[in-house]
């Protein structure tokens, strides 16, 4: 709980429950680790259009990685969370704790 | 807050789906626990039962089963398990990449060099030794690799789990070979094969 009752700041890119799910799955792989564009697309059931869109504002952040590389001749493209990106996570995980606590839920 | 996604609904609904979206991601790729552990285990049981079957515990057979038919068996059984290891693998390969896979790559060949390896010192030296005996280096060599190689595994994936099953293998190897060839398979058979399946299933419920 934070001492002066003041309510923790919550990131606006995180805040938002598409791109949260992505962050979170990011954030399960080890450092240094990318994962591939449809596997994260499976993983999250979202279509490959709205992953991208969600994809493009957390790289505007700097929150997430992309490398767009090939695989033989098919193009594949990768996806990792930056040091910033984990940073954001645990930040905002930790502003939603402490929002848990000032609103009397379980602390 | 934002108007190009859902908004997140309150605070336990947000750290519930975190959980969840971390749950969800951790099984689906690091694959099924249950088919990692339970082919293994059904190859040791069937492997080293029919070995103790062979072997018995007071030096008379339980069955007509030669040294050659109980390998037989335990090879064809562990060549089932180590096809769905593989299936896996490929499953997987090509998801991910960055150091866990380098991670993968180092120790599958780990796993390889130190069979052939194995392969080569037991070769040479069993002609030396009673069929029995001969018999229980192989099986106390390769499970000593296996049983390294799983704690060493947990070191590298820091996976609790799999270290432990790794100490249980070597706990049970040792004791194994000290009692002699026909208690050896018994305990591998029952201790590790079954343990291996009960492992698995277990750690597929506590996902």
């Amino acid at each position: 709980m934070t001492a002066d009752n003041t309510l923790p700041e919550l990131d606006p890119v995180v805040h938002a429950q598409a791109r949260l799910r992505v962050m979170v799955t990011l954030n399960t792989l080890g450092d240094g680790d990318e994962i591939a564009f449809p596997t994260l697309k499976d993983l999250l059931a979202m279509t490959a259009g709205n992953l991208s869109v969600h994809l493009s504002k957390l790289e505007e952040a700097g929150y997430v990685h992309i490398t767009k590389t090939h695989k033989g001749r098919t193009p594949i493209t990768y996806v990792a969370l930056t040091k910033r990106g984990r940073l954001a996570l645990e930040d905002y995980t930790k502003a939603i704790r402490a929002l848990l606590d000032s609103t009397g839920g379980i602390s | 807050m934002t108007n190009d996604g859902e908004r997140v609904p309150s605070p336990e609904e947000t750290l519930r789906l975190i959980e969840e979206q971390r749950v969800a991601t951790v099984k689906a790729l690091r694959g099924d626990p249950l088919l990692l552990y339970a082919p293994w285990g059904m190859a040791w049981l069937l492997g080293f039962g029919a070995f103790f079957l062979h072997y018995g515990l007071h030096g008379v057979p339980y069955a007509p089963i030669s040294q050659n038919q109980a390998l037989g068996v335990l090879m064809s059984a562990q060549v089932v398990a180590g096809g769905l290891a593989a299936f896996g693998i490929v499953k997987m390969a090509g998801q991910v990449r960055g150091e866990t896979s380098a991670k993968g790559t180092m120790y599958g060949y780990s796993w390889f060099v130190g069979m052939v390896l194995l392969g080569v010192i037991a070769t040479r030296v069993s002609p030396m030794l009673p069929a029995a005996e001969s018999g229980l280096l192989w099986a106390g060599a390769s499970l000593m690799l296996v049983a390294v190689l799983y704690m060493t595994g947990g070191a590298i994936y820091l996976d609790w789990p799999m270290f432990f099953v790794g100490v249980w293998i070597a706990a049970v190897n040792a004791l194994g070979v000290l009692l002699g060839p026909g208690w050896h398979a018994l305990l591998t058979a029952v201790l590790l094969g079954g343990g291996q399946i009960a492992a698995g299933f277990w750690l597929r419920r506590r996902m």
